[in-house]
């Protein structure tokens, strides 16, 4: 049970921001054979595909996402060289400069680590159902990444 | 049959809600979005070009899958989760991420 739950912390879909010190630290914490450990950071920027942007939203499908997200993680643990993977993601209303989402590859060595993380974020892009909404001075805009 | 919908579509229809789609049980995917193209042509013509993709019980699906009542069916409008267009970037035509 404590095992479960652990697992369903390195795999979230949540509102609220994170703290990048706290996940760090439940990465480095699975595994004293961690050497190495790569991150991506996406946040909130203001300005995209050559308007300004003011603020952003972003919805989700409650349940496939977290599923996704779960299927990215275990995919990545088996088709890496790594020892542990955190994927986060926010939804709802993001400030500008605010943190979106997390992917966090520890790993015995760099080189593995680097090439999971960019997996991993580009998998989320791919598969992931999250859409986001950007505030411009047009108005309220969906944002088509992958159309 | 209830169906959700998320991202833009939302926008397409008047109250924004989720759809409720006339059903019979046996039928196919491609039956429901006949019935969708007849009722919210705008939709319609999204799932028709394949922009807009549909999920039975949380899978993504093809157009020959049979429905049944307690399914939970969606419609997915391309997905931009994370921050930033890497493709668009590794050709230079993003402001960054």
């Amino acid at each position: 049970m404590a095992v479960e739950l652990e697992e369903s912390m390195l795999v979230r879909v949540q509102l609220e921001n994170f703290s990048i010190d706290e996940e760090l630290h439940r990465v480095r914490s699975r595994s004293r054979r961690i050497g190495g450990v790569a991150m991506f950071l996406g946040t909130a920027r203001d300005r995209s595909k050559g308007r300004d942007v003011s603020s952003m939203s972003f919805d989700h499908y409650e349940g496939m996402a977290q599923k996704k997200l779960k299927e990215i993680r275990e995919q990545a643990l088996r088709d890496f060289a790594i020892i542990e993977a955190l994927v986060l993601h926010r939804y709802g209303p993001i400030e500008i400069g605010e943190n979106i989402v997390l992917i966090i590859v520890g790993a015995e060595h760099r080189a593995d680590a680097f090439k999971a993380c960019q997996w991993c974020i580009d998998e989320l892009k791919k598969i992931t159902p999250i859409w986001k909404m950007e505030t411009t001075p047009e108005g309220e805009v969906w944002v088509e990444e992958h159309p | 049959m209830k169906v959700k919908l998320f991202g833009m579509l939302k926008t397409m229809i008047p109250d924004g809600k989720d759809l409720e789609v006339a059903f019979s049980e046996g039928d196919q995917v491609k039956d429901l979005v006949h019935t969708i193209r007849r009722e919210y042509p705008q939709v319609g013509e999204l799932l028709e070009k394949k922009k807009v993709l549909v999920s039975v019980n949380q899978e993504i699906v093809h157009w020959d899958t049979v429905l049944n009542t307690a399914d939970e069916v969606a419609l997915l409008p391309p997905f931009a989760g994370g921050s930033g267009d890497v493709e668009a970037q590794q050709k230079g035509q993003s402001d960054g991420c």
